[in-house]
């Protein structure tokens, strides 16, 4: 987090509400995007002679083996229909991508935007995370985050719009 | 017929405090107040800005029927404009610059020709005269001996999502007319004052494992307090700031904890296996919160000392989030259950002292309700037909009052 701009306007305010001081601004620092450029280096140091993929290719290439999880609308059990989707995850994690940690993230549609609606996303994630565990994932391996409504893949006012909203995710860490 | 009008006082004694009922007041019978501007030293569009604003905070004091009509006068004319002759009361202005750098405001209250109160008001820059309006309308309120709006001069801050993970933080007024941009960048949520001074205030950080930060608006020091896997937010901070209720999922089970700023010692006030969120503090020692324990969300409460549960609200089979002040809770109710429709989402306020349940809103998705310090006025945010906006609404006035966001959507509110 670093300190970028300090706004004259906002001492202003402050001064009319009784404050003296200066009211900066902070600009906050993508951590996300750190780590994503982390992981970019590191992997293009890491690079085996003859090889050309990085390790953040390899983990957006091994990211689009998982299929997401899919959810009925106000539900964080796992539907019959997405047992299958849970099990070629579970395989995935066990296989090719056995050497990351993986990060489930729990999203929801767009109705509600309070706790509850984070609530509903991390336990959708905990449902898959249950879930893979008892394929044979050691649970060490998972972490989870709830995204909320945060995170759409569609933006439309739609059923089927919604429906892919109500998804948990599977991201790759090194 | 003594008797009977004795029992008739005493049913209205009864209730006259009670917020859980509809105050119905006829515009008619409110004193009229119509606004003069004495204004020579800024341009018109200005001037049009700074009217529009007193005419709309007096609007929303609800305590006059305002006549919005511009008219321009000298500010020493010891008589008020002959169009306003009929009014109850005139309040006159006069917008001024010192040196270009300070910004000034005189004003004037008229009642039947006679100056009943008048006040000088300076700022340090023209851009924030939105401030000067709400304090002036705050002024005339308590001239008035009406109850205290002390919300319309606190500052607003609220959460904008911009894109998928991209978010703001933006601190306004109430109307969203003044908005500064305090946390730029990331993926930052759910910001809570952390005290009644808003000397500071705590978010949710989404880059990375959820953490808890801290940020102090004066100085811009930053400070992490706490992170959990899977959620980690702050739910409401006590009057004095030295506790905090917060939502955490250390296993993945999203809980309420106690939080001691001081010690930084956390101790779980619930350990349900579903879902419990959302901890408002309800006196020293009750806190009433969001759980699925019945199978669907509902409001509870429980006691700090004893995590003795109890049922709050006994109406709707969706009611996702509340808001506690004094006796009273406001919580969001879902009022269709379709799955893939147009979901109506409403506000409705109980009073746990009676069985009145009084609706507040009527269209639309309305959430995330907050009352405001004083328990006058409950601010919440409303998605209605792609447009996002904070809604005011007066709880013993029996109005609402709407100020749309011009881009992005509410996340979540605190003021």
């Amino acid at each position: 987090m670093r300190n970028v701009v300090v706004s004259s306007v906002f001492a202003a305010l402050l001064v009319l509400s009784g404050c003296s001081d200066k009211e900066p601004q902070v600009e906050a620092v993508d951590n996300a995007a750190a780590s994503s450029n982390a992981g970019s280096s590191e992997g293009l140091s890491g690079k085996s002679l003859g090889s050309s993929e990085s390790e953040s290719e390899i983990i957006a290439r091994l990211e689009k083996e998982f299929s997401s999880v899919y959810f009925d609308f106000d539900k964080f059990n796992i539907r019959a229909d997405m047992q299958a989707n849970v099990s070629k995850d579970a395989s995935v994690a066990k296989s090719q991508a056995s050497k990351y940690a993986i990060k489930l993230e729990g999203n929801c549609d767009e109705w509600g935007s309070d706790e509850y609606n984070f609530a509903l996303g991390l336990k959708r994630a905990n449902t898959v995370k249950n879930a893979l565990v008892a394929e044979g994932i050691d649970t060490n391996r998972i972490s989870m985050v709830s995204l909320g409504e945060g995170n759409p893949t569609c933006t439309d006012k739609t059923k089927e719009c919604w429906a892919q909203n109500r998804r948990v995710e599977f991201k790759l860490l090194p | 017929m003594k008797i009977v009008i004795s029992i008739l006082l005493v049913i209205a004694s009864l209730f006259a405090g009670d917020a859980t009922i509809d105050v119905v007041k006829k515009v008619d019978s409110l004193p009229t107040i119509a606004v003069e501007d004495s204004t020579t030293s800024h341009e018109q569009a200005f001037r049009d800005k700074f009217f529009k604003s007193i005419v709309a905070d007096l609007n929303v004091l609800a305590i006059f029927n305002v006549d919005g009509f511009y008219r321009q006068v000298d500010y020493d004319l010891n008589r008020v404009l002959v169009e306003n002759k009929d009014m109850k009361y005139v309040l006159r202005y006069k917008l001024s610059e010192d040196n270009g750098s300070s910004f000034s405001v005189d004003i004037k209250l008229m009642n039947g020709g006679n100056v009943v109160f008048k006040k000088n008001y300076n700022v340090s820059s023209s851009n924030i005269y939105m401030f000067v309006s709400h304090t002036i309308a705050y002024d005339i309120n308590e001239f008035m001996g009406e109850a205290p709006v002390e919300w319309m001069k606190r500052k607003v801050i609220f959460s904008r999502m911009i894109s998928p993970q991209k978010s703001e933080l933006v601190i306004s007024d109430y109307t969203l007319t003044y908005q500064h941009v305090i946390v730029k960048g990331g993926f930052n949520i759910f910001p809570k004052w952390a005290n009644k001074e808003q000397s500071g205030f705590y978010y949710s950080s989404l880059d990375g494992k959820p953490t808890l930060k801290y940020l102090d608006i004066k100085t811009g020091k930053g400070s992490v307090i706490k992170s959990s896997d899977g959620m980690m937010i702050c739910s409401d901070a006590n009057e004095d700031g030295s506790k905090l209720l917060l939502t955490m999922a250390p296993k993945g089970q999203p809980d309420i904890y106690l939080y001691d700023v001081k010690t930084k010692n956390a101790r779980a006030l619930t350990n349900y296996g579903g879902i419990d969120v959302g901890g408002q503090f309800m006196g020293n020692d009750k806190v009433v919160f969001v759980s699925d324990r019945l199978g669907y969300p509902n409001i509870f409460s429980t006691n700090i000392n004893s995590n003795s549960v109890q049922q709050m609200v006994h109406y709707g089979k969706s009611n996702a989030a509340c808001s506690a002040h004094g006796e009273y809770i406001v919580y969001k109710a879902r009022e269709s259950s379709e799955s893939f429709g147009g979901n109506t989402f409403n506000l409705h306020l109980i009073s746990t002292k009676t069985d009145f349940i009084r609706r507040l809103t009527a269209v639309g998705v309305n959430e995330f309700p907050r009352f405001s310090v004083d328990g006058d006025a409950i601010v919440f945010i409303k998605n209605y037909q792609s447009q996002s906006s904070i809604g005011i609404i007066r709880l013993n006035h029996n109005k609402n009052f709407l100020f749309p966001l011009k881009y992005g959507k509410v996340q979540s509110i605190d003021w």
